[in-house]
């Protein structure tokens, strides 16, 4: 039978010949599931390759010393440390931008006191190590950030381009003395490192980072590129939606054919076996396009997702896509595998159907009860498993189970899916039963059942498509506006100051005496080991370093700062704040699952501090815990220097003046004066940036439904003209025929939109409450929007309606002569 | 070329088991013609069936071309209706992706017996020229029909078996098939079971055998 397999195959995609649009419809679910999907993984796998990269170079691999002043580090902290004999190298950072416009980061490194086993000291290229030191140098640099030019953009040239694949992208590295040629550096460096233990502790002056504390870029864009994985595996999903309904509407039209060629004397293994290599080379087709167009999109997308993790978390991502040989793999694989998911139940329903009936459209049909029933059982068993999900979820300690709460965000999508059919079905069973006296309704309302077994599939598609678009959209949604809410709260003064640490002395006094500023809000930073925490339970011992920050309460501030929860009331917290007690941030509770009453054991050198929580805050956007302490606490306390100081003004006092007079009278930088609403603008800024990659793929994913119902609707199109050209013939005029196909598909829509609000909801719940606080340590309110929830049932009824409108004209406009041709064939 | 003994079928129905066949044999002699003829749910259809392998009988035997059909796997009942049978039916199931000529090749190529010559003789015989790349659906009834008997003799089958092969035609378009039916018949000299209830059929063939209630209820006519 093999010698007839091309014959069987040629019949069998003949088909696809005559139908085009069937053909257009698979390869286009095929393409955009495995565009989306592989286009998010390129993606992934670019930024895990930069994050590779940065880890086996830098921050993680070194302990880093900062000045406890927080002045900027010297040549001279460097000589000094190195005269006491301890192992410190210096580092120089800083950006260069060549004369093409192309913004790289330039690092200055001395190989001969880095650790020897840092990649950065080893001589990685060709070059020795004589030719990396002495003029005229080395630029060591990875393939995707060489340049096209070695000239920056002030004229100065690079040293000689050495090759350096490990090197992370975008970065170039050469000998301090050249970087600080290049960089205009001076007497400063920007770090000082030193082999992870090489320093027992901090010396005098400085503050210690060990390398383990340091996270690393991958595990804090973790929660962010699983978001991506999420997207795009919905994307995947809506697409096989689109190639298992092309599939059945494909295999239902073939049954005579299969009838047919089973009576030839292809046996039933057989035409399995073609149809599984007609699957085969349709997979391998889109999957191919899919692919491609998914570097494409990777490629396109690339840019703002690297500055969105740039700025979101300081991780660098290249922006050249780098794949590695089994993403094409893997893309291939999920494309074929996920072909198999959709088709392997078509294969597997004709396999099964007995030759005798298989012309038989009945035989196709009355299975579909079955499979209602099938659904309704399917998605109470999915339902089982996300209540068994939830409750798994609620007995796990604060902030795990980010893979669970995004296998409950699946589980409740499916589930509705699976129920989505038999409720359409339900539904338009009781209005037929009340619509029978009037015999148009109801013939729509019966017709529409027929219709159901084709566009159950692309209903189920939309559904998910629209509950997710609703539960990203509110949460989003609820987080800007908390966020803003946020924002206004916390940067109450029209003015901050960032200054070197010794200067603020100073600042304060003469401030004090403007007449024009009513408040300075000092805030200082510090570090500590929180030794143990002693809660009702009992006490637990922890070491871990803490962030200790420290603010000014004021009649500016204290009214306005969000509390989470009080141990009695605000006043009451904020009044033990001033005399010594501490805040902890969302991140810092939910992780060591703290209340106020609890007590903090902290430790810095000399230092040896009890605390007692008085309340806990929201801290968003911030991926550490951290310890609030009222500003003058702090540095009475732990010693810790000021940071930065919000200028509260007298109303219509003149901002711009006061900026000039500080700038005069303390020579300070221009970048030493922030206006309130330029910080707003830039953090809103990059909020919007960050969400930009999730409504985009929102977005397409709604607009792959919309056209997986579309294409449902054309390839069925002219079946439908044969049910509706009796109806023509007997009498009812071909506008109101056109306007029944609108409103059965309206209708069937709105339904689905109706159960698509409440799953929306569940959504976002989910992501606020779960997924939130097990990615970021912190949860956000669950802000409802009544407009959103009106725009989702609009925009379910309109994508219906839109896919619907080209064959509901197509039939109003068939001429007279091809509905009595359609009608005869009935 | 066809045998069946002792052949019984029952189905099992929502109002009980409907034994449709009921002890039926007859044989068919290479080169012969046999018509079988009962009213409708007599049992003719399930009969034909059987003499295919598209079905299985409850008990009894039948011998297509020296093989017994109720012992072969389904994929050797599938080879043997490929290399040994030619079907027509009522409602010519004719592929409608496939062109006039694809069509009429379609059996031929798949038992690995395409003849050049032989289809372009066909194509004449059946009054088709000219249509070669029309899809059945650009083709009348009776144009339709002569097609699927065409696919059905392009592979010089030994056995034909036809199921009311005029039933969907007019009665003038319904001679002229059946003309041309046993006019090839006889040029490619197959045996012919032909399933009908019209006697005009019936009347030219060798024999012709009643079905009434699942049974035979007279031999010869």
């Amino acid at each position: 039978m093999i010698k007839a397999l091309p014959t069987v195959l040629a019949t069998l995609l003949a088909h696809y010949r005559r139908h085009p649009g069937q053909l257009a419809m698979l390869l286009l679910g095929l393409w955009v599931a495995s565009a989306l999907w592989s286009g998010i993984q390129a993606i992934n796998a670019t930024a895990r390759d930069s994050y590779a990269r940065a880890d086996a170079m830098f921050d993680t691999q070194l302990d880093q010393l900062e000045r406890r002043d927080g002045a900027p580090l010297t040549r001279a902290d460097y000589h000094a440390l190195r005269q006491a004999g301890l192992p410190v190298s210096p580092m120089l950072e800083g950006e260069v931008v060549t004369q093409d416009g192309t913004r790289l980061t330039l690092i200055g490194i001395d190989p001969l006191t880095l650790a020897n086993n840092n990649p950065l000291a080893q001589a990685d290229s060709s070059g020795s190590l004589t030719d990396f030191m002495t003029a005229p140098w080395q630029t060591r640099a990875a393939p995707d950030a060489l340049t096209a030019t070695t000239t920056l953009a002030n004229g100065k040239a690079l040293p000689p381009l050495v090759l350096a694949p490990a090197i992370p992208p975008d970065t170039l590295i050469m000998d301090i003395a050249a970087a600080a040629r290049l960089l205009q550096s001076g007497e400063e460096i920007t770090r000082l490192v030193a082999a992870p233990g090489a320093l027992a502790e901090a010396p005098a002056g400085f503050t210690l980072t060990r390398a383990t504390r340091i996270a690393t870029p991958g595990q804090l864009t973790e929660s962010f590129h699983l978001n991506l994985t999420a997207l795009g595996l919905l994307a995947w999903v809506v697409g096989l939606f689109i190639v298992q309904a092309a599939l059945g509407l494909a295999l239902e039209q073939r049954l005579g054919m299969l009838r047919t060629l089973r009576v030839l004397g292809v046996s039933g293994r057989s035409l399995v076996l073609a149809l599984s290599v007609e699957l085969l080379l349709l997979g391998l087709i889109g999957a191919a396009a899919g692919i491609a167009s998914g570097v494409w999109l990777a490629r396109l997308l690339l840019p703002d997702v690297a500055a969105t993790l740039g700025s979101l978390y300081g991780a660098g991502v290249g922006r050249e896509l780098n794949l590695p040989w089994h993403y094409w793999v893997g893309g291939l694989a999920v494309s074929l595998g996920g072909l198999l998911l959709a088709g392997g139940g078509v294969l597997w329903r004709a396999a099964r159907l007995n030759t005798l009936e298989l012309g038989q459209m009945q035989a196709w049909r009355s299975g579909y009860r079955r499979q209602l029933m099938l659904m309704s059982i399917g998605g109470a068993f999915v339902a089982g498993v996300a209540l068994a999900l939830y409750g798994w979820l609620r007995f796990q300690p604060p902030g795990d189970g980010l893979v669970a709460g995004f296998a409950l965000v699946a589980a409740l999508l499916l589930a509705s899916a699976l129920w989505l059919p038999p409720l359409l079905a339900l539904v338009l069973k009781v209005l037929t039963h009340l619509a029978r006296r009037r015999p148009l309704v109801h013939w729509a309302l019966a017709d529409m059942q027929l219709q159901l077994p084709k566009i159950s599939l692309a209903m189920m598609a939309l559904l998910i498509a629209l509950a997710t678009n609703l539960g990203v959209g509110s949460m989003v949604g609820g987080f800007r506006l908390t966020f803003l809410e946020w924002l206004d709260q916390r940067l109450v003064a029209p003015l901050y100051l960032n200054a070197p640490a010794e200067q603020y002395t100073d600042i304060d006094a003469w401030l004090a005496d403007h007449p024009d500023v009513s408040e300075r809000l000092l805030t200082r930073r510090s570090e500590a080991i929180l030794e143990s925490i002693i809660t009702p339970k009992g006490s637990r011992a922890l070491g871990t370093p803490i962030e200790l920050y420290g603010i000014t309460p004021g009649e500016s501030l204290t009214p306005h700062w969000p509390l989470l929860a009080t141990q009695q009331d605000r006043d009451t917290a904020w009044a033990d704040f001033s005399h010594g007690a501490a805040f902890v941030n969302e991140q810092l509770a939910t992780a060591e699952n703290l209340s106020p009453g609890d007590q903090l054991n902290l430790r810095a050198p000399g230092v040896s501090e009890t605390l007692t929580i008085a309340a806990t805050y929201p801290d968003y956007g911030n991926p550490s815990g951290q310890v609030l302490m009222a500003s003058p606490q702090l540095a009475a306390r732990f010693n810790a220097p000021p940071s930065s100081m919000g200028v509260v003004l007298h109303l219509n006092a003149d901002v711009d003046a006061l900026r000039e007079a500080l700038t005069e009278r303390f020579g300070l930088g221009s970048d030493a004066l922030s206006d309130q609403r330029e910080i707003k603008r830039i953090a809103t800024e990059i909020f919007e940036r960050t969400f930009t990659i999730t409504r985009a793929l929102n977005v397409l994913t709604l607009a792959v439904a919309a056209l997986a119902l579309l294409a449902s609707l054309l390839a069925q199109a002219r079946s439908r003209r044969q049910q509706l050209a009796p109806l023509w013939a007997l009498g009812v005029p071909r506008a109101q025929l056109a306007q029944l196909s609108l409103v059965q598909l309206g209708g069937a829509a709105l339904v689905t939109g109706l159960l698509a609000l409440p799953l929306g909801i569940a959504i976002t719940w989910s992501l606020v409450a779960i997924i939130n606080v097990a990615a970021f340590g912190w949860r956000l309110p669950l802000h409802l929007f009544p407009w959103e929830m009106a725009v989702t049932l609009a925009t379910a009824v309109a994508v219906a309606l839109l896919s619907a409108a080209l064959p509901a004209l197509r039939f109003w406009r068939a001429s007279p002569r091809t509905l009595l041709a359609e009608e005869a064939n009935q | 070329m066809l045998e069946l003994q002792q052949v019984h079928k029952t189905y099992t129905t929502p109002q009980g088991p409907l034994k449709v066949l009921d002890d039926v044999s007859l044989r068919l002699a290479p080169g012969q013609s046999l018509a079988l003829m009962g009213e409708s749910g007599s049992g003719k259809s399930t009969l034909l069936h059987l003499a295919a392998g598209l079905d299985l009988p409850d008990q009894g035997s039948i011998t297509l071309a020296g093989q017994n059909v109720s012992t072969l796997a389904e994929s050797d009942r599938a080879k043997l209706r490929r290399e040994k049978l030619g079907l027509v039916f009522q409602q010519f199931h004719l592929v409608p992706s496939l062109t006039v000529i694809d069509n009429l090749r379609l059996q031929a190529r798949l038992a690995n017996r395409d003849d050049t010559d032989w289809t372009a003789y066909l194509i004449a015989r059946l009054g088709l020229e000219g249509l070669e790349k029309r899809y059945p659906e650009q083709l009348s009834g009776g144009q339709q029909q002569r097609l699927a008997i065409g696919r059905a003799l392009a592979p010089r089958p030994p056995l034909l078996l036809a199921d009311e092969p005029t039933g969907n035609l007019d009665e003038t378009t319904a001679g002229e098939v059946l003309e041309l039916l046993l006019s090839l018949v006889r040029e490619t000299q197959c045996a012919l079971l032909v399933v009908t209830h019209s006697p005009q059929v019936a009347a030219p063939l060798d024999r012709c055998l009643r079905l009434r209630h699942g049974q035979l209820i007279n031999t010869e006519l």
